[in-house]
């Protein structure tokens, strides 16, 4: 019966489907290699959404929370100022509303080299 | 693999779907078997109580975890920007569906006369808070919100059965009650159960759109799992109306203990089976 129970929810929690994401495209494209630090950073979603956390990782070692300023209302297209750390990777990692109540999440990552 | 807040909504729609499932269960079993339950009317009654105590906990907690989700941190969980941007989301709504519904059951059990069927409305309320958001509403069909509900009035029944059932059968001097209920039990069973997988199975191709699905995408996969469970279960049910019940009737106290075994690992499957359905229903996404 234990092993009944582990095999289910093992099964459960190792389905590859998670996360009610519906980003459509970032500026940066997701792995992109750009020259320079961007100054902004925009998403778009296929639905509305409301933005409700976003930080910038860089090099996996500083974490910064960017400030949604005046977009904290429901849209599709989002473009937030990003503070300069220099070369290396940046990982933007976005939290949000759907208008139907479901939590959203999502990442995308870019290099300045 | 959800992150930590996706595990915590699993959690709290699991113990949801316990509280809401069983203790509506036993208000209906209460209902249309009271002459064979009323040896266990008092406990019942704490039984409902505790159980829509733990829906109450699992829709606040949930609600809750939804801030939590939205800035990825325990403080959304009180965050009143975040709560609030839930509350105005149909979130909100299906919360005061099922507080209203779990404080109605909870009251209800303890009003002579009337009182059960102001927790038989409350279970009613709660139940159909599921048909407000979630995949199947989000096909926008009203008869499938009414199928939903449906699906879930008759899951309830068969989980409402088990702990009575069980109760009864442990109580060498309530054998016949036990053999009775388990014989009734029975009879609707032998409509109710096709019906509700039936809705099931229904509402699962609505959603899925294509057999391949089930194959191919993790919603699928999981929803494999769950028939698979929801199949032992079967097999277990038909064993009881076929095999022990009938020995029940005949005087048999030994097919009594083998029918507490068998509801004992019924209810550990369909407790499987929930946890499974809150995996659906909270974290994951359809194919399309």
């Amino acid at each position: 019966m234990n092993k009944l129970i582990t095999i289910a929810l093992i099964s459960m929690l190792a389905t590859n489907a998670f996360a009610h994401s519906s980003v459509d495209a970032t500026t940066p494209e997701n792995g992109a290699t750009v020259a320079e630090v961007p100054s902004e950073i925009s998403f778009s979603f296929t639905d509305d959404i409301r933005l409700t956390k976003v930080n910038m990782i860089h090099q996996e070692a500083h974490t910064v929370t960017l400030d949604l300023g005046d977009q904290t209302s429901f849209g599709r297209a989002f473009a937030l100022p990003l503070q300069s750390m220099g070369e290396g990777i940046y990982r933007i990692e976005w939290r949000g509303l759907g208008a139907d109540g479901h939590a959203m999440q999502g990442e995308f990552t870019f290099t300045v080299d | 693999m959800p992150d930590i807040w996706g595990i915590g909504a699993i959690l709290s729609k699991l113990m949801l779907y316990v509280g809401i499932g069983g203790a509506t269960g036993l208000l209906i079993i209460r209902a249309a078997f009271a002459d064979l339950v009323s040896p266990l009317s008092d406990k019942m009654r704490v039984q409902i109580a505790l159980l829509a105590g733990l829906a109450l906990a699992g829709s606040v907690l949930g609600f809750m975890l939804r801030g939590a989700a939205l800035t990825g941190g325990a403080d959304g969980m009180t965050d009143p920007e975040m709560l609030g941007l839930l509350w105005q989301t149909p979130v909100g709504d299906v919360l005061v569906y099922r507080v209203v519904g779990t404080v109605f059951m909870i009251v209800g059990v303890f009003i002579p006369l009337i009182g059960q069927w102001i927790s038989l409305a409350g279970g009613m309320i709660a139940l159909w808070s599921f048909a407000q958001i979630g995949h199947v509403p989000e096909l926008e069909i009203t008869g499938v919100r009414v199928l939903l509900l449906l699906h879930l009035l008759g899951v309830a029944f068969w989980v409402g059965i088990l702990g009575p059932l069980r109760a009864l059968s442990q109580r060498p001097e309530c054998l016949s009650n036990a053999a009775m209920l388990g014989h009734r039990f029975g009879q609707a069973a032998a409509v109710i159960v096709p019906a509700l997988i039936l809705a099931g199975l229904l509402m699962a191709w609505m959603m899925l759109g294509e057999m391949w699905a089930l194959m191919t995408t993790g919603y699928g996969q999981t929803l494999l799992i769950k028939l698979a469970l929801v199949g032992a279960v079967l097999m277990l049910a038909a064993a009881n109306k076929l095999r022990f019940v009938p020995a029940m009737q005949s005087g048999d106290h030994k097919a009594a203990r083998d029918l507490v075994r068998s509801i004992e690992i019924e209810a550990v499957i369909i407790v499987v089976v929930l946890a499974t359905t809150a995996t659906l229903t909270s974290v994951l996404t359809l194919p399309n």
